[in-house]
């Protein structure tokens, strides 16, 4: 069995900074692209939803301004709703595990029914004080660079 | 000659220095954010599109060795004598014990703002500013144990019923796999909360702070936590030898399935590398644990 791995390159190489830079050029694609807004503040079902799921929240938890709505990408990665989730106004990436359930970037480890519920655990693991990065890299999905989109993609939830 | 990654327990007082130093080292030259970069931007989630190659996927056990490969270079680079050290969660199980000690990791945050503030890497001592974090502190965090609601590392007993497993990974190749050895020390469960951690995860969840994010690689605990993790790797080959101790699946799924293009079978390219998990199963050529 041939064993490359002491030869090979390690992460500074050109060929995984590339890679990872045309993964972070995507997710600025990405954002980009605008999602539009299809929940008013009022949480109201999502649409196809089998009534389980709201579509929006905006509520405080412990002293945070959590808001989230259920968002339809336009442009060319249309498809499928995405989850937009602020933390007193700076985003949260959520993602979705094929379960059903949400994780965020803050806590990977673990997943919850909704998005409020991921979300409010997000807050959990922030300290007095501490905010979330703006423009914290996400998870960029893959090589069409897509986000947290998880409703129509193999989740058998 | 197959170089040695020793229990951080068994480090002589030299070799911590050295190990804590060469760490201190490639983060003051830049390269320790580069991994931290990798780890975040290869997070890909099986409820998502595109490939998984790092996590909720069998190449979890390939990538996360060669990745330790890449960091151990580097490591090498600044002193060619250190190797990465493996921490046995199964043993080395309080929040004082190795590896949480002031010549190696130091210790837990401290109650007010999770920060660390004793050892190497505190931010006060100014050689470990958090660059790539997902919240703003720049100040490496922990909360061994999860003080405000204790959970306890996974148990032997736990890491066995992985071992265990003759089978190294099934369908449908992801988080929900009830089967084989791959998702067993991964440790994607169901449920609520920390039932639902097993192995791998619960350990990720036990450190807490930076460890249960996406940057999880910012503390250096990480490399330590999955030299354990890939000694359980070779271990299950070992234990598995006349069964079927491969990597699966054996061929990519096929058109009708969900999975196609999303995982990596066992020839075919590993990202960002590009080399294939097969060529990551035998590393007896490059280190052996003791």
């Amino acid at each position: 069995m041939v064993v490359r791995a002491g030869g090979v390159p390690m992460g500074g190489e050109p060929r995984v900074s590339q890679a990872i830079r045309r993964r972070v050029l995507a997710s600025i694609a990405a954002l980009a692209l605008a999602p539009v807004l299809v929940a008013s503040r009022v949480p109201r079902r999502a649409p196809g939803s089998e009534g389980a799921a709201e579509s929006a929240f905006d509520e405080i938890y412990r002293g945070r301004r959590i808001r989230g709505a259920l968002v339809t990408p336009t442009g060319p990665r249309a498809g499928g709703h995405a989850w937009q989730v602020t933390v007193d106004g700076h985003p949260l990436h959520l993602m979705r595990r094929s379960d059903g359930t949400w994780l965020s970037m803050v806590n990977h480890y673990n997943s919850y029914r909704t998005s409020l519920e991921a979300t409010r655990a997000a807050v959990d693991e922030l300290g007095p004080g501490q905010r979330l990065r703006d423009l914290a890299p996400g998870p960029l999905g893959g090589p069409q660079g897509s986000m947290h989109m998880g409703e129509d993609h193999g989740v058998r939830a | 000659m197959a170089y040695v990654r020793k229990d951080v327990s068994r480090l002589t007082p030299d070799e911590r220095r050295r190990f804590v130093n060469a760490l201190l080292r490639i983060k003051w030259r830049g390269e320790y954010d580069e991994f931290v970069r990798i780890h975040i931007a290869y997070y890909t989630s099986d409820g998502e599109r595109g490939l998984r190659s790092a996590h909720m996927g069998p190449s979890f056990l390939p990538w996360h060795r060669r990745f330790l490969l890449d960091l151990e270079r580097a490591l090498q680079r600044v002193d060619e004598s250190v190797t990465v050290p493996y921490w046995d969660w199964t043993r080395d199980r309080s929040t004082t014990s190795v590896p949480w000690t002031d010549d190696l990791l130091g210790g837990n945050g401290r109650p007010f703002d999770r920060q660390v503030v004793t050892g190497p890497f505190a931010y006060v001592q100014g050689y470990w500013p958090i660059r790539e974090g997902i919240i703003d502190a720049l100040f490496l965090t922990r909360d061994l144990g999860r003080a405000h609601d204790p959970i306890e590392l996974p148990t032997e007993e736990e890491l066995e019923t992985a071992l265990a497993d003759p089978v190294y990974d099934t369908e449908p190749w992801d988080s929900t796999c009830e089967e084989g050895f791959r998702n067993k020390l991964e440790g994607w469960g169901t449920g609520e909360d920390s039932a639902a951690l097993h192995n791998h995860n619960l350990v990720h969840r036990w450190v807490g702070g930076a460890m249960v994010g996406g940057a999880s690689v910012n503390d250096p605990v990480f490399w330590l936590h999955h030299a354990f993790v890939d000694l359980q790797w070779t271990r299950w080959q070992q234990r598995h030898r006349n069964g079927a101790p491969h990597y699966l699946p054996a061929y990519p799924p096929g058109p009708r399935s969900g999975q196609r293009g999303r995982i990596v079978a066992r020839h075919e390219p590993m990202p960002p590398w590009g080399v294939s998990p097969d060529e990551m199963e035998d590393v007896s050529g490059i280190y052996r644990y003791a």
